[in-house]
């Protein structure tokens, strides 16, 4: 379990990060927490030969209340974002997500952006972010843009950033009064990833739905939106029949496929259930505030 | 400092600490196929610079067949994925790795992988020359026939292969000076070791040294001898310079040997009062593509206990051992006694269901009132009264009444043949100790202490606990087989006595001032020739969630441990011992494809049991003092035993399921009735 050989580079800012990325083209990839990266490469799965590290850029890890919107710098470590004060208060589907997410050990070297950037269907916060409706922002040679995060998952490890950019900053724009969510997660053990794992986020008005934000993890080939079962629940009390039935459009969303750890049916079962404990959960949540 | 308190906190000294100048880190390449013909091998060490095969030592040792030897490399044949084929070495482990990746080339030409167990005894043979795939088998009791039994039940079931995983995988540092090879091993028995790399490398006894290094965690695993040593040994002989190999936890999930691996088809016959008439059954187990592992001497040993504490006067077992195309079984905690437990316990739960009595009715109905020798040879104290102070003890019926409550009980049979080897060396006020078996994490330095403390009246802090070394303690056995108290234990007291009986000799009479003053030296061969067996019992409460998950909310053993040497030392193998049966059941397997390869190749896929996944434990304990110098039982399998058991029931009551297999998969646990 060693990687091959790879050059280490540790620039101090983005542009400088963005310089090396395009000077080494495919043979370079940004290292941040390393946590999903550097096991690929101790098991040989790939080999990079520049490792270009964020760690040592400045103001790239910060959580700041903005007008709008929570700031979240990309190289904010997990357990920063999970012990936020503000996160806790404001996004508690988020500190649900990161109390679950790997191990406290994990959590501790890995980031943000690292989470969010790498791809894989099994992350935890892509799900949360695209039912919170987070924007990315991105940096490259040409300069910064905005993706929002319904646009950024293409395929299992392919995202919207194109190579040579780096991913600087999440924006979760605030809920209004009366919102609330919740994430679960199904996973075997107690570090795994999930078999299944469900975000909601809920805007309630006198039991009203007024906004629903559903996505799922582990379900596919990236984290997926649930659109029908957020659409459905706009305009509706959240009753047992309701509740039932958004589940099963959020089971609808779902492509998973069967593995070691479960066939179609039983992935798809234990997302139905899921789901509704997610709902009632973000519900109970949204009633409080 | 604390033993513990320093192997916690990095202060230990494990064999991958171990850094020599000039030393040589080795890789090996692997067989990526279950079963191939090596058509052609270029570049690294092979077989043609080591060609020697393994010989069979550890538990269960045997004497295999020549052709069915493993070799230490491949020379012409793969027979299970990971098999190393080829070594390569170089200044650093990132460069061998490299090496391994880029050096050497093979060519294979793969064939039809035998996997499953109960298929390859009716496929071709693996090997040319024989006649069918079984590396064992034998018939245990006598074959009967019971006409017009009331009540006749079949089953089958299985305990998935599982790793053995201890947090320290397989490693080892060899270095020769010219005349003489030592290693440093992370292992169970330097003496085991040591007699291995003679027997296969035809050294002379005085020329090989093999020295313990701090050991975390073995289970069975590091009893034995690997290929990946040999070839470490070799390489440091022939460049004479020191070696290091350690296993990734990918090489060790797919090529050390794992344990269970085991089907089990029953039979049982019995009347309408509950009184069991006869068992037969089949053992089948998954021995893996070479003889050597414990896979040809397990269905036998699970075979003679199938008639568990029970007064079973007609018992017919067909124990077979059979090849498959993946890395030989080896010995696991409990290494055989967990399946038999399984199979039979599970069968009584059955025939209670069938009678619609209490499962502990029915098995105290055949439980023995006097001491009993089954027809598959299980020796058994009386174990009515046993059973009824477990019973009472751990509050069987309370617990039942509350609902999804398990019980199973058992006879344990420790490793207690040949006995064992104990030192003391008494030298500048202090007490150096070793034993013959070396501890991997059990803390044997407690009971050695307490122990010394008792027959010595010394100070427990003057006595020091000793890593294994084949040049302090000429022989030994080794650390496994709930044998360590009773055995290593015994032999530490006949060497204390023998001491003090010297000290009273010399002085006229025995003090510990006297001895500590003085230079002694005492070495014992406590010889143990019969099995000694004892009872244990298991109580488990589960609660099962909405996704179908099961929780153990209690877990309660009730064990005859004779007299307790050091109560630290009983907690821990029960807690430890009761997490390795929770995870058997829930978390833990092997799983292979029909190719034969490793579906299960991380830890997270196969399984491990953490922290919170485990309950309060709670131990109860049936004192009875042994007749053997140490006062002490067998322990430190007795939860791996009873915890599948007692575990399978309590799921079967809360989910209304039949358990047959373990790992038990989540998704049939979401079959259960009361959620469809
Ligand atoms: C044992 C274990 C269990 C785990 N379990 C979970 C789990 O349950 N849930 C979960 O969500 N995750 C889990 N992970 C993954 C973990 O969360 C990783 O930290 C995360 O996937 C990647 O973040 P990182 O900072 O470590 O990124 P790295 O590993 O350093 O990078 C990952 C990828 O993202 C790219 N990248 C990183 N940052 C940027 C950026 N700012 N801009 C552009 N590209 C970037 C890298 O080039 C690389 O391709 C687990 C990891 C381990 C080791």
């Amino acid at each position: 379990m060693m990687p091959p050989a790879f050059e280490y580079m540790a620039p101090t800012d983005v542009d400088e990060a963005i310089d090396l990325l395009n000077r080494y083209g495919d043979d370079a990839k940004i290292l941040a927490g390393g946590q999903s990266l550097l096991p690929l490469l101790k098991s040989r799965i790939t080999s990079i030969p520049y490792l270009i590290s964020l760690s040592e850029v400045k103001d790239i890890s910060y959580i700041t209340d903005g007008k709008n919107s929570l700031k979240i710098g990309a190289m904010t470590l997990d357990a920063d974002l999970e012990y936020s004060p503000t996160v806790r208060k404001n996004f508690p589907i988020l500190s649900d997500a990161l109390g679950q997410l790997a191990d406290p050990l994990v959590r501790n070297m890995g980031t943000v952006g690292g989470n969010l950037s790498h791809g894989d269907p099994s992350n935890d916060l892509p799900s949360v972010m695209l039912a919170l409706d987070a924007t990315f922002k991105i940096r490259g040679k040409s300069g910064e843009r905005e993706v929002h995060s319904r646009d950024f998952y293409m395929d299992t490890f392919v995202t919207a950033l194109e190579h040579g950019e780096i991913l600087t900053e999440i924006s979760v724009p605030y809920w209004p009064a009366a919102s609330g969510g919740a994430y679960v997660k199904f996973r075997k053990g107690t570090w795994n990833f999930s078999v299944a794992g469900v975000a909601v986020q809920l805007q309630l008005d006198n039991e009203i739905v007024k906004k629903a934000g559903i996505a799922i993890t582990s379900m596919g080939p990236t984290a997926l939106k649930a659109s029908e079962a957020e659409n459905y629940l706009k305009g509706k009390k959240l009753t047992a029949e309701n509740v039932r039935h958004a589940a099963e459009l959020v089971v609808a969303a779902s492509q998973p496929s069967s593995d070691s750890y479960g066939s179609v049916e039983y992935k798809k079962e234990i997302l139905r259930r899921i789901s509704v404990q997610a709902i009632k959960k973000a519900q109970t949540r949204a009633e409080v505030k | 400092m604390d033993l513990t308190e320093k192997l916690v906190s990095g202060k230990g000294n494990f064999v991958d600490d171990i850094n020599m100048p000039g030393m040589l880190h080795l890789s090996f390449v692997r067989s990526p196929y279950a079963r191939a013909k090596i058509l052609r091998i270029k570049g690294g060490i092979t077989w043609k610079d080591v060609d020697l095969k393994m010989a069979s030592v550890g538990e269960g040792a045997t004497k295999g067949f020549e052709y069915l030897e493993h070799p230490v490399l491949a020379k012409d044949y793969v027979g299970y994925v990971g098999q190393p084929v080829a070594a390569v070495y170089a200044d650093s482990p990132y460069e061998a790795e490299d090496l391994a990746e880029t050096s050497v080339e093979v060519d294979y030409e793969p064939l039809k992988a035998i996997v499953d167990p109960e298929m390859s005894l009716t496929a071709e043979p693996m090997y040319p020359g024989l006649k069918s795939n079984l590396l064992a088998d034998k018939y245990l009791g006598a074959d009967f026939e019971i006409k017009d039994a009331p009540v006749i039940i079949e089953d089958r079931f299985v305990n998935h292969r599982i790793a053995t995983d201890p947090i320290e995988p397989r490693g080892i540092v060899a270095a020769y000076d010219g005349n003489r090879l030592t290693v440093w091993v992370s292992t169970q028995s330097v003496h085991s070791l040591k007699e291995g790399f003679c027997e296969i490398m035809h050294l002379e006894p005085e020329s090989v040294r093999v020295i313990q290094t701090d050991t975390g965690g073995a289970f069975g695993l590091k009893g034995g001898i690997y290929p990946e040593y040999i070839v470490a040994a070799y390489l440091a002989m022939r460049e004479k310079r020191p070696v290091k190999w350690i296993e990734t936890r990918r090489e060790h999930l797919l090529a050390s040997r794992p344990g269970r691996g085991v089907v089990g088809k029953m039979k049982l016959y019995a009347d309408r009062t509950g009184k069991i008439l006869g068992i037969k059954g089949d053992v089948i187990v998954d021995s893996g593509a070479f003889a050597g592992g414990s896979g040809e001497f397990s269905a036998r040993f699970i075979a003679m206990q199938l008639t568990g504490p029970y007064e079973i006067k007609n018992a017919y077992i067909h124990a077979m051992s059979v090849l498959t195309n993946k890395v030989p079984q080896g010995p696991y905690r409990g290494a055989g006694r967990p399946e038999a437990a399984f199979f039979i316990e599970r069968m009584v739960d059955r025939l209670a269901d069938e009678l619609e009595m209490d499962p502990v009715e029915i098995r105290l109905k055949n439980a023995t009132t006097a001491p009993y020798v089954s027809p598959t040879g299980l020796t058994v104290e009386a174990s009515k009264p046993f059973l009824e102070s477990a019973v009472k003890a751990m509050g069987y019926h309370d617990h039942v009444r509350k609902g999804n409550t398990g019980f199973g009980w058992f006879v344990l049979v420790p490793a207690t043949m040949p006995g064992e080897t104990a030192r003391i060396l008494v030298d500048g006020g202090t007490v150096k100790v070793w034993l013959g078996g070396n501890a991997h994490g059990q803390r044997h330095d407690l009971f050695v202490r307490s122990i010394l403390s008792d027959e010595l009246g010394i100070d427990p802090s003057v006595v020091e606990w000793q890593k294994g070394d084949t040049d302090q303690l000429e022989d030994g056995v080794g650390a496994w087989g709930s044998r360590s108290a009773m055995m290593g234990g015994s032999a530490l007291v006949e060497a204390a006595r023998k001491l003090r009986k010297e000290v009273e000799n010399k002085y006229g009479k025995y003090s510990p001032q006297k001895l500590l003053e003085g230079k002694w030296d005492s070495y014992e061969f406590f010889h143990y020739d019969k099995p000694y067996n004892n009872l244990g019992a298991n109580l488990i409460t589960v609660h099962q969630d909405d996704l179908g998950v099961i929780h153990v909310r209690e877990c309660i053993s009730y064990y005859d441990l004779g007299k307790v040497l050091n109560m630290d030392n009983v907690i821990g193998q029960n807690a430890g011992g009761c997490a390795e049966g929770i995870g058997q059941t829930l978390y833990e397997g092997l799983m292979f494809d029909e190719n034969g390869q490793m579906m299960t190749s991380s830890i997270a896929d196969a399984g491990v049991v953490t922290a919170d996944l485990v309950p309060r434990y709670k131990l109860l304990l049936h004192k009875s003092e042994s007749s053997l110098p140490s006062r002490a039982k067998g322990l430190g399998e007795a939860p791996t035993i009873g915890t599948p058991v007692a575990l399978a029931r309590a799921i079967e009551v809360a989910t209304g399921l039949r358990i047959r297999e373990t790992p038990i998969n989540p998704e049939y646990l979401l079959s259960a009735k009361k959620f469809h």
